[in-house]
């Protein structure tokens, strides 16, 4: 089973695809970066494991599991903040991509990291 | 220098000390020296924060001698990673933060726990998966920096190097402790523990 992943990449994003939406195929338990990558869409990435948020998007709808992500706060979800590198589909989604910024300044909004830091 | 020829074209005039060429040049082909400044100091605070980490972690390797020597390469090198790059973030017109609990929550990696039960398998298995963190976050520096700041991409892929290294020193133990199979990382640990063959740079004395 899979899920319809909708990604809409901003022209800053620095793909090959800033500016246009792609759609991609997101495998049952696969994480919607990796997903990306193997398609072709090299959306920015650091640490792969749900904590720096360099990965961020913006989910416009749909449901993300986000269970696997080592730093991920409830008031996250609240803002529809994902971090996409451990982010499982749990329905067909549509997602702004390249949301580093937007996420650096939630977490400051809250006092949590490492928005906190680098405002 | 005489007054009546200038020492050289570019954004920075001669004798102005507020820029560094060292700087310019990097936007000059395209790059962002503070874009590039900002991700190495979280970088290198998961350098910084991993030394620590692996402190705790090898003591708890406690009888496992073999285990605690590679734990303790891999520790003594990821400081030499932070020793290499942090000159560079004042190079980039940036600074450590002053506060150290700043330079943690910067850290683009996770904190490299101890786990609540502290087996050889289960700290192997964190060791592993916070080098290969770094081996990603060095990777995307060398991705960033290579058409446009020589400096930057030779430190990072010196330290790209040893994280490659440390990835398959732990993915061979990991593999013997806990699944019973030869998993050789190919090549032998360092003639003394921190030795970094790669990343060494700029001792400024034995101690370093």
């Amino acid at each position: 089973m899979s899920h319809t992943v909708e990604l809409v990449v901003p022209e800053n994003c620095g793909t090959d695809v800033d500016g246009q939406s792609v759609e991609v195929d997101v495998q049952d338990g696969e994480y919607v970066l990796w997903a990306a990558r193997n398609a072709g869409v090299w959306l920015p990435a650091d640490c792969q494991q749900g904590w720096c948020c360099r990965c961020a998007g913006y989910l416009l709808s749909g449901s993300l599991d986000q269970s696997d992500s080592r730093r991920y706060y409830e008031t996250d979800r609240d803002a529809e903040l994902h971090l996409l590198c451990t982010a499982i589909p749990e329905a067909d989604c549509r997602i702004l991509a390249c949301q580093y910024e937007a996420m650096l300044d939630e977490r400051a909004s809250h006092d949590q990291p490492p928005g906190r830091s680098k405002r | 220098m005489s007054d009546e020829k200038r020492h050289g074209s570019g954004s920075v005039q001669p004798g102005d000390t507020s820029k560094r060429v060292g700087a310019e040049v990097v936007r000059e082909r395209g790059g962002d020296p503070e874009e590039i400044r900002e991700k190495l100091i979280d970088a290198i605070g998961a350098e910084f924060t991993t030394y620590y980490y692996y402190t705790n972690l090898r003591c708890f390797l406690a009888g496992e001698e073999d285990l605690k020597e590679i734990t303790e390469d891999a520790r003594l090198e990821d400081r030499a990673h932070f020793e290499l790059v942090m000159p560079r973030v004042f190079e980039l017109g940036g600074q450590l933060p002053n506060d150290i609990r700043d330079f943690a929550d910067r850290a683009s990696c996770p904190d490299a726990h101890l786990p609540d039960d502290p087996t050889p398998t289960n700290i192997l298995e964190t060791l592993l998966e916070a080098e290969r963190c770094a081996i990603r976050t060095w990777a995307e520096v060398c991705d960033m920096t290579r058409d446009c700041d020589p400096r930057t991409y030779d430190m990072a892929q010196r330290i790209y190097n040893e994280e490659v290294d440390h990835e398959a020193w732990f993915i061979e133990l990991l593999s013997r402790e806990r699944d019973g199979e030869a998993n050789p990382a190919g090549h032998f640990v360092r003639g003394e523990p921190g030795e970094a063959p790669y990343s060494t740079n700029n001792r400024m004395n034995d101690s370093a």
